[in-house]
């Protein structure tokens, strides 16, 4: 009949429970999935971490002068897809969860790139780090001038090669 | 392939059984196919629907598991629904497929079976909203979509996309500010819109003295379109937004998602994977559970219970934490396998844990139970016949309570469920202390399976597939146990995500039940009635009280209703 008075016995050796947060000791595990952080000089702006991003925190956009890579995050779910996803390991992981703020500005990230524009029709089209890299990565497979040209001019290149190769004619 | 299946199994299945009837209802000619071990698709002409599933509505253990309406226009020039049924003997899924021609679409009727198979109810509302098919016999209403929605714009067609639906469908709220000079708006969501948690429900209770004579639910006021944000999206970013289909169990819908995704295309994930998943998944079962126990406790007053089960869960949840990452939304989840390994230390670690939350538990369980006040008011209230649930086809605990053993974990087997001994708490009483008592006792059962899993996980590190290549147009299905019910997600692949994604949550299923249910209990008993199903009922918190004499409107909080005689 009173054996729900049992409940006394459970909360006197249990004591108390909540922590003072935030004089006490971390509240999260070792595991804990927080904020992550772009290394700068690591990071070439090739955008892998966009593409895969879920919430669509992580944009880019490309204009006249430079690239822009930016976080947002107010969007981040801290899934660390992008740490799996970088090329370049440049996607520092911490366990950083307080994230409050005074200015909205302050949970904005920004990486500005210089950017490369193209040898035939002068749109610029990507960082130039990101040349340098694969310059560095592909190396002589890779004509060296080519680089410097855009997706759609390259296509019309290669095509007028092939037929001034085959067909002898430009 | 029938005609093998015949032949193999010897005797007179139930499936056989089932595909005959099929047979002689719609003619010899109908294409009988099995996309998958345990899943047939038949085509059934839109005549011989209602025959079909008045046959399978008959059968015993038969029930209606979801119903998809999927606009193939591109790939087909047609616009289906896939019925699923299961069979629960022999996990069998039997889904019947209806072809709408895309030309005749907009007059094209198809007939309702809502009436043979009460849970098709709210499905043909919802493809009726969304995908724009015509049901002929009986009353259509909106369900999903908001009153001042466009009248000829079906969200889930595929011809009108994401953007243009935000464009089309703006609330009109810088129109209004403008109009009346107002300089800023602030938005305040009153009433059933809870601003923090989704499913908001509202109910509309009918009350002769204190007994509630009737009850009316309208819904799906934050229905926020997630299925056609996941067909433009790819499919290994879906898990993420899955998660958060559910703010307590989320981590079932991304489980569900990535195994209908592998069983279309045949992908064999890791028995590791399978084991990590299924750690989890019960993790998630235990901590729900006791989020559930807890309010439960508060909803009767017993506000020391809610307490004490929370401080329980609270181990559990820095447990999943330790796991996955993330005490919810664990994020780990990908098709073809899961991100996180777990290690011996961690091992160790959860096995210790759970051993402290065994006892713990069994404390607060003994308490709880013998509360005098929580076991009179759960004790023959809400009560749901055995017969009701099973003609509503409904799920999880809730259908546990009313005597039908139905567990998708031994049904329709997944992960690794198969690799150990377990059994399925059922009572027969239908009221809410069956549903309880039933939880209680899945606390038990969910620590014993991980103890179990993690006896016997393998070793090994490979944790996912090297790699797998999409196929457009597969079909897929994927189930999963969760706290509240089973969870059944379809896909339909595409090239670069999901060409159709459709989930179906435990208490889409069990809510069309909650009016029957309510039917002559107490008016204080009615919130715990609510809640006995187990919605997300925060969004329930308030009521009000119109008294049609004088119609005078008095808001409650619900907790203040639920105050016996208080009222």
């Amino acid at each position: 009949m009173v054996k729900f008075l049992k409940v006394l016995k459970a909360s006197a050796t249990v004591g108390t429970v909540t922590r003072r947060y935030p004089f006490e000791s971390s509240l999260v595990t070792s595991e804990f999935r927080g904020l992550i952080e772009i290394d700068p000089v690591k990071c070439v702006g090739c955008g892998a971490c966009v593409r895969i991003c879920p919430p669509k925190a992580l944009t880019i956009e490309v204009n006249e002068k430079e690239t822009i890579l930016k976080y947002f995050i107010g969007r981040c779910i801290f899934c660390w897809m992008c740490v799996q996803t970088c090329p370049q390991k440049a996607i520092k992981t911490t366990n950083k969860f307080e994230l409050s703020v005074f200015n909205l500005k302050d949970v904005m990230r920004e990486l500005v790139f210089r950017t490369v524009t193209c040898k035939v029709c002068g749109r610029a089209f990507t960082p130039v780090k990101l040349v340098v890299e694969i310059n560095k990565r592909v190396g002589d497979l890779y004509m060296h001038t080519d680089i410097y040209v855009c997706p759609d001019c390259r296509q019309a290149l290669t095509a007028r090669r092939l037929l001034t190769k085959y067909l002898g004619r430009g | 392939m029938v005609k093998q299946l015949l032949i193999k199994e010897g005797g007179e299945t139930q499936t056989v059984k089932v595909l005959n009837r099929i047979k002689d209802l719609c003619g010899p000619h109908t294409s009988i196919e099995f996309i998958h071990d345990k899943t047939v698709k038949v085509s059934v002409k839109s005549e011989c629907l209602r025959k079909v599933a008045e046959a399978l509505q008959s059968e015993e253990d038969v029930y209606l598991r979801t119903m998809v309406a999927s606009d193939e226009k591109l790939i087909n020039d047609s616009i289906k629904l896939y019925y699923v049924f299961g069979l629960d003997r022999e996990g069998v899924n039997v889904i019947l497929e209806v072809k709408i021609p895309a030309a005749l679409s907009k007059h094209y009727e198809i007939p309702s079976i809502s009436d043979v198979v009460k849970a098709c109810d709210w499905y043909e509302l919802e493809a009726h909203d969304l995908m724009g098919v015509k049901f002929s016999g009986r009353f259509l209403k909106r369900l999903v979509l908001p009153d001042d929605w466009p009248e000829e714009i079906h969200p889930l067609k595929k011809d009108i996309t994401t953007e243009e639906i935000k464009k089309l469908y703006q609330p009109q709220v810088r129109e209004k500010a403008l109009e009346v000079g107002a300089e800023e708006v602030a938005l305040i969501p009153v009433g059933p819109y809870h601003p923090a948690l989704h499913e908001p429900e509202y109910f509309e209770l009918y009350i002769k003295e204190e007994k509630v004579v009737d009850a009316r639910y309208v819904g799906f006021m934050v229905h926020r379109g997630i299925e056609k944000l996941g067909e433009s999206m790819g499919y290994d970013q879906i898990p993420f937004l899955a998660e958060r289909i559910c703010g307590i169990c989320g981590f079932v819908h991304s489980v569900s998602y990535t195994q209908a995704v592998e069983e279309a295309l045949n992908i064999e994930v890791p028995e590791k994977t399978q084991y990590i998943r299924t750690i989890i998944l019960e993790l998630e079962r235990i901590h729900s559970h006791l989020l559930w126990l807890g309010i439960a406790a508060h909803l009767l007053g017993y506000d020391t219970g809610f307490m004490y089960a929370w401080r329980i869960r609270e181990k559990v949840m820095v447990l999943s934490e330790l796991l996955t990452g993330s005490r919810k939304t664990y994020g780990i989840n990908l098709v073809g396998g899961v991100r996180k390994d777990i290690n011996k230390e961690k091992i160790e670690k959860t096995k210790q844990t759970l051993k402290e939350v065994w006892k713990d538990y069994k404390g607060f369980a003994e308490v709880l139970l013998n509360v005098p006040q929580v076991r009179r008011r759960l004790s023959g209230t809400g009560v749901l016949p055995g017969g009701e649930a099973r003609a509503y086809s409904l799920v999880g605990p809730t259908a546990r309570g009313s005597g039908l053993s139905r567990d998708v974990r031994k049904d329709y087997t997944y992960g690794a469920y198969h690799f150990v001994s377990f059994s399925i708490p059922t009572y027969s009483e239908g009221d809410n202390l069956a549903r309880t008592l039933v939880r209680i006792d899945e606390v038990y059962e969910s620590i014993n399976i991980i103890e179990q899993l993690l006896d016997t996980i393998p070793s090994g590190s490979e944790i996912k597939v090297n790699s797998w290549e999409p196929q457009p147009m597969k079909l897929g299905l994927g189930n999963v146990e969760a706290p509240r019910g089973e969870v059944i997600h379809l896909v339909i692949t595409g090239m670069y995500g999901p060409y159709r994604w459709r989930v179906r949550s435990p208490t889409y299923q069990n809510l069309q039940a909650v009016p029957t249910m309510l039917r002559g209990v107490d008016l204080a008993d009615a919130p715990i009635t609510i809640a006995s199903i187990d919605p997300c009922f925060s969004c329930t918190d308030r009521a009000i009280k119109i008294n049609i004499k004088t119609g005078k409107i008095e808001r409650v909080p619900l907790i203040k209703l639920s105050v016996k005689g208080g009222s």
